[in-house]
């Protein structure tokens, strides 16, 4: 009987970890925006948990950009967001500063653009510092690139897909 | 009539002889064969294992406790794995949109997908 329960244990840990994050789950086919808007949008009955008054005040005050969207967002990304402001407090003035400005653009790009960005992040995030140089400079040589170019660019990296 | 009383009886009966007809003797043959059957197994394997843990706490009686503590046990834990496994997921998913809320570039230069292939491009000239 010992046996039988470790074993359908492992099989749920397997299953758990091989299972979709519930986090922006990213659609396997490439995205279809306005196919379903807001199908999942959480109604009065089940009221998503945490809500707004529940936040601490510490709370509401840091995460205050994205209070009229709270009641749209799904549990998950509510506690997502309930764990960046826990880290908020840690982090230097300018980078709270940053948060405060980003926060709902970031929360208003579809589940696909999030995915794409916190990709490339960590792709970008894998090579050395030494051979990554000054990125802020040379995302300012990038848009001063001739449109033209920058068009290659995407275009480019369309095909390589 | 108890039946020790009752066993009794049958015995006195069945020391005096039987003359049984063939039906008879059919009829009695076919309840034989079915108390064999209903007579209970052996418990074997993890089954007689889990009889000697559980047997002191009410043996056969306490099937109750034999299934419904192992399955309570079952899930519980696959509650708890499953909230841990969520929690996990949502703490790496904080972590990495901190550092982008936070980082040097804005998440636009995350999303261009030209300033993404003008970067892979320029390390592979390098």
């Amino acid at each position: 009987m010992l046996r039988v329960l470790l074993v359908v244990l492992a099989l749920c840990f397997a299953a758990g970890a091989g299972a979709e994050p519930p986090v922006d789950v990213a659609p396997k086919a490439p995205a279809k925006p306005a196919a379903k808007p807001a199908a999942k949008k959480p109604t009065a009955k089940t009221a998503v948990r945490p809500t707004w008054a529940e936040l601490t005040a510490e709370q509401q005050q840091i995460l205050a950009p994205l209070k009229g969207d709270w009641e749209n967002l799904e549990r998950e990304r509510r506690l997502k967001w309930v764990g960046i402001a826990k880290r908020y407090p840690a982090m230097k003035p300018e980078e709270q500063a940053r948060v405060q400005r980003r926060m709902q653009a970031w929360a208003k790009l579809t589940p696909e653009q999030r995915r794409q960005a916190r990709e490339n992040y960590k792709n970008i995030a894998k090579v050395p510092p030494e051979k990554r140089g000054d990125l802020r400079q040379q995302w300012a040589d990038y848009q001063s690139l001739p449109p033209q170019e920058r068009e290659e660019m995407v275009r480019q990296e369309k095909k390589r897909r | 009539m108890n039946e020790m009383h009752f066993g009794n009886r049958i015995r006195q009966a069945l020391n005096q002889g039987l003359r049984l007809n063939a039906k008879q003797a059919e009829r009695l043959h076919a309840a034989r064969e079915r108390a064999l059957a209903r007579q209970r197994p052996e418990p074997v394997g993890a089954l007689a294992w889990a009889d000697n843990v559980l047997g002191s706490f009410g043996g056969w009686g306490g099937l109750s406790l034999r299934l419904v503590a192992p399955l309570a046990a079952l899930v519980i834990s696959v509650g708890v794995l499953y909230t841990w496994q969520q929690n996990r997921v949502i703490a790496d998913f904080a972590e990495i949109d901190s550092m982008l809320l936070t980082d040097d570039l804005p998440i636009d230069a995350y999303l261009d997908r030209g300033f993404q292939n003008w970067l892979k491009t320029r390390a592979a000239e390098q």
